[in-house]
């Protein structure tokens, strides 16, 4: 097992993403960018692929599917007792030695790095294609035998119901799934939103629009509560803030995201600093340069951090917003009109 | 031996120098060449002349161009007895059509991303022209300031033919566009009752004016003015209020509406007849009709129940959509409906008010010639042209135009004897592959302004006549044969207007007339606007329904079938 398999997020880039899978290969990209990602690390797709050929499980479970032929296509039924068969194959397969000790020591180094021991992580799945069924995101995990255990159920993850009625469909090898695993620190959401260097509704790209709220960015991007909203003009930095009353937002807990109440006296409070509020701009526009495009991306501010170190990104995507369907309606039409003077 | 020189009739220029038709070589360059028959009849005085042909022209070419129409480069234009005569300047080859096409991508994207900004846009730099020529008092400028607005006004006319017809191409690409998407989704054109209700009940420049009229005609009766005028002859109608109690005020109030909105002529395409400023007898003659129908302004009260069917319409239509289509369809729709507030708002603001000016400022000049005695009435300064302006402007005391005015004007009044042909084709091309040619061209404006739809003959309706459909509806009534616009004033409320074409400056009547059969139009002809948005039956191209309907005869159309029935015959 000479090959490397585990790669710290500074490592990664987009041309990762069949190693590591899209989830890892965005956050390596995000901090190729600037951008400040919580701290953490890949485990690429070989990781999973170690696990099956040194424990000689990969065989056994090639051997188990090619057993049940065509008919597994077809019933509904018999994908769900592949699915617990296979599960229970890798529940009674320990990782080996080599494999919990590689993804332990990196772990640890981790800790180290934030400076708490048992560092609160978060575990998620990675794939290089979006699969249903294997979404896989554990919260809250905290110490060694509780990330390698979790790391297990992920690679487990690819033998979903769901998953492996999706190989079917899509005529996948149906007897293995690549798939990588990010393990991130933990954020404390002190607050978080979305950012977008455009303004979504007229196709404006002169300002930036941020909207937040406290907690988590879920209660945001679902659009539930009335968030804060601040219009950033690009050229002068100049603010224009629209604090609503905020009085409920998701947070964080052991058993996963929960809805609680805002505490009155943050209700009418702005959630976002002036400074936090610039410091999100300027790494925002210097992305939306490096990709040439309007940016959608979602950040946290962390409350255990200082500033600047507490403005974190979760996500950066091409924005999409109203003038670009204009623009591709108009296009639509430009063709039918030319279409007119070939008649 | 005498200072004054004396210029020989032989001497006298073209009235279009460089554009008279010229049969050899015109019929090489093009086989086909139609009359514009619904601006150049009866025959433009030689000044008028000068200016379309020069800058139509221009403009068709400049829209064309700046738009890289894929298939067409404007239409040429030849003088011809007083007739302006076109033909399309198609592009030669599959290559330079594909080059024109990528342009073309380009160019035509402004209409589809900001209509209203970019037609704002265009009025806002013509209407800033025109308040500039309005700056000189003619009465107090000098011969250089006078000749100098001369000169500006043909910029202006230049400019405003550009804008024209830049607009006009984009605009009326999208209105195709739209007629195509319909007859591909649900089989139905622009001659459809359906289509005509989707465009229709929005407001316009033009409407607008016809409501300030009616407002007059409300505030007339209010100051128990409505006797006099109704017991007056249209030429008299202005002096008879100035003496009556009240009069004075009410025609100072009316002047400066006309001083805003009247910068128009019966009659579109000419500067000889005078502007609603000069004369308030046309808009006073609309005011009084609107007297003698009595009532409310019938136009409001359409708009509502027209706005209604529109949105039923819509509603109808979009059913038949798929939603990702909508966004684009919707796009395409109010392009089209634009198409038709243009048609109307363009006549208002350029055509009409550029020729506004041209004949103020012609008439500027004239005075001067007149009384330096270069020419004998003012009237005269039509038979001349800006070559001959030049020369005598600043020094009219050094010239005598008389010998030419002499023979234009005999050469004028021979071209309203005759008839000119509708097409002048070479040997051995006929009608059909001159219409071939036009649709051939892809041309926009030909399609919808020359071509039009022909009528479809249905042999079960035993109908006398057939046209197309201009406006939807059925209506019964006397008929009003009008030939020229002098005879608007005749028109009585109640009655079927029939005539060879319409001109904006006819909107009033529309209000209280039943419908329209016109000769020749298309669905974006402003008859057929109008009429969409007062809510009266408009049937076209007809052809011969000035020849064969007689004034006083009871007739029905039947637009939406497109059928007319002569009842007593």
């Amino acid at each position: 097992m000479a090959k490397k398999w585990i790669y710290a997020l500074e490592e990664l880039g987009q041309e990762h993403i069949n190693l590591v899978g899209r989830k890892c290969a965005n956050l390596g990209e995000m901090t190729k960018l600037g951008m400040r990602v919580p701290p953490g690390f890949a485990i690429s797709v070989d990781g999973f692929e170690n696990y099956m050929q040194v424990t000689g499980l990969g065989k056994r479970i090639e051997t188990y599917f090619a057993s049940l032929g065509e008919d597994l296509k077809k019933s509904v039924q018999k994908q769900m007792d592949a699915s617990r068969a296979a599960k229970d194959m890798i529940a009674k397969t320990p990782l080996p030695a080599s494999i919990v000790d590689e993804i332990v020591s990196n772990y640890e180094a981790l800790c180290a790095r934030c400076g708490e021991p048992d560092l609160p992580v978060a575990v998620r799945s990675s794939g290089s294609v979006s699969m249903p069924g294997q979404m896989e995101t554990y919260l809250h995990v905290r110490g060694s035998a509780e990330v390698t255990r979790r790391v297990l159920e992920v690679w487990e993850s690819t033998f979903n119901t769901r998953a492996i009625a999706f190989r079917l469909e899509k005529g996948m090898p149906v007897d293995k799934a690549p798939i990588g695993v990010a393990v991130i620190r933990m954020v404390n959401a002190k607050s978080a939103g979305v950012l977008l260097t455009v303004i979504p509704t007229t196709g404006d790209t002169d300002r930036v629009v941020i909207e937040g709220n406290w907690g988590l960015g879920e209660s945001v991007v679902a659009g539930e509560i009335n968030p804060d909203s601040f219009t950033v003009n690009k050229a002068s930095m100049s603010i224009e803030k629209k604090v609503n009353k905020k009085t409920r937002c998701v947070v964080s807990t052991a058993n996963g995201t929960v809805k609680a109440d805002v505490p009155f006296h943050l209700q009418d409070m702005p959630c976002l600093e002036d400074e936090e509020i610039r410091e999100l701009v300027r790494i925002a526009l210097g992305v939306e340069k490096h990709f040439g495009m309007p940016q959608d991306m979602e950040w946290v501010v962390d409350q255990d951090l200082s500033f600047p170190e507490n403005v974190i990104w979760v996500q950066a995507r091409p924005a999409k917003f109203t003038a670009q369907r204009k623009e591709a309606e108009a296009d639509y039409i430009v063709d039918q009109m030319a279409r007119l003077f070939r008649r | 031996m005498t200072n004054t020189a004396v210029v020989q009739p032989k001497m006298a220029l073209p009235a279009v120098p460089g554009f008279e038709f010229d049969e050899k070589a015109d019929l090489e360059q093009s086989p086909a060449w139609f009359l514009d028959g619904t601006h150049s009849v009866p025959p433009w005085t030689p000044l008028f002349g000068w200016f379309w042909i020069n800058f139509c022209r221009h403009g068709m070419q400049y829209g064309a161009e700046k738009l890289s129409l894929p298939t067409v480069k404007g239409w040429d234009w030849r003088f011809k007895n007083g007739g302006g005569y076109l033909t399309v300047m198609l592009v030669k080859s599959e290559e330079e059509q594909r080059q024109r096409e990528e342009r073309f991508r380009v160019a035509i994207r402004p209409f589809i991303e900001d209509y209203d900004g970019l037609w704002r846009s265009q009025l806002d730099e013509i209407l800033a022209l025109y308040e500039d020529l309005k700056q000189l008092d003619l009465d107090k400028a000098t011969n250089i300031e006078l000749l100098d607005n001369f000169e500006q006004t043909i910029n202006v006319c230049r400019r405003m033919w550009e804008v024209h017809m830049y607009m006009m191409y984009g605009t009326y690409t999208g209105y195709i566009l739209f007629e195509n998407m319909c007859r591909e989704l649900m089989g139905i054109d622009d001659t459809h009752p359906l289509f005509h209700k989707l465009i229709a009940g929005f407001d316009n420049k033009v409407l607008q004016v016809d409501k300030r009229i009616w407002e007059f005609s409300q505030k007339a009766a209010q100051l128990g003015l409505a006797d006099v005028i109704l017991h007056s002859e249209p030429a008299d109608i202005a002096a008879k209020i100035e003496a009556a109690p009240n009069g004075s005020g009410f025609m100072t109030a009316f002047r400066e509406f006309l001083n805003e909105d009247g910068w128009r002529m019966q009659r579109m395409s000419e500067m000889n007849m005078p502007t609603w400023i000069e004369d308030p007898a046309p808009p006073l003659t609309n005011l009084k009709q609107f007297l003698v129908k009595g009532g409310g302004f019938n136009l409001e009260e359409e708009r509502e129940k027209i706005s209604k069917e529109r949105e039923a319409a819509e509603k109808e239509v979009f059913a038949k959509i798929a939603p990702e289509q909508k966004g684009w369809f919707t796009t395409v729709l109010r392009l089209a409906q634009k198409s038709g507030v243009f048609s109307e708002e363009h006549d208002h603001y350029l055509d009409l008010y550029t020729h506004a000016m041209m004949r103020r400022s012609a008439l500027g000049i004239g005075r001067r010639l007149v009384s330096a005695g270069a020419i004998d009435v003012l009237e005269d300064i039509f038979f001349i042209i800006p070559e001959e302006i030049r020369k005598a402007a600043i020094n009219p005391d050094h010239f005598k135009l008389q010998p030419i005015v002499v023979a234009r004007r005999a050469e004028w009044q021979e071209w309203c004897k005759t008839p000119n042909p509708p097409v002048i084709l070479r040997e051995g091309f006929d009608m059909d592959q001159a219409m071939a040619m036009l649709v051939k061209s892809n041309d926009p404006i030909a399609l919808k302004v020359v071509v039009g739809s022909m009528p479809i003959v249905r042999a079960e309706l035993n109908a006398d006549l057939h046209g197309t459909c201009g406006s939807p509806g059925v209506v019964e009534g006397l008929a009003r044969v009008i030939l020229s616009e002098d005879q608007l004033a005749d028109v009585q409320p109640g009655e079927i207007l029939v005539a060879a074409t319409t001109s904006p400056s006819w909107t009033p009547v529309f209000s209280f007339i039943k419908g329209v059969v016109m000769d020749r139009g298309a669905s974006l002809s402003h008859a057929a606007i109008v009429g969409r948005e007062y809510g009266i039956p408009v049937l076209m191209n007809v052809f011969v329904g000035t020849q064969k309907i007689r004034t006083g005869q009871r007739i029905r159309v039947d637009a939406n079938m497109g059928a007319l029935y002569i009842l007593d015959k």
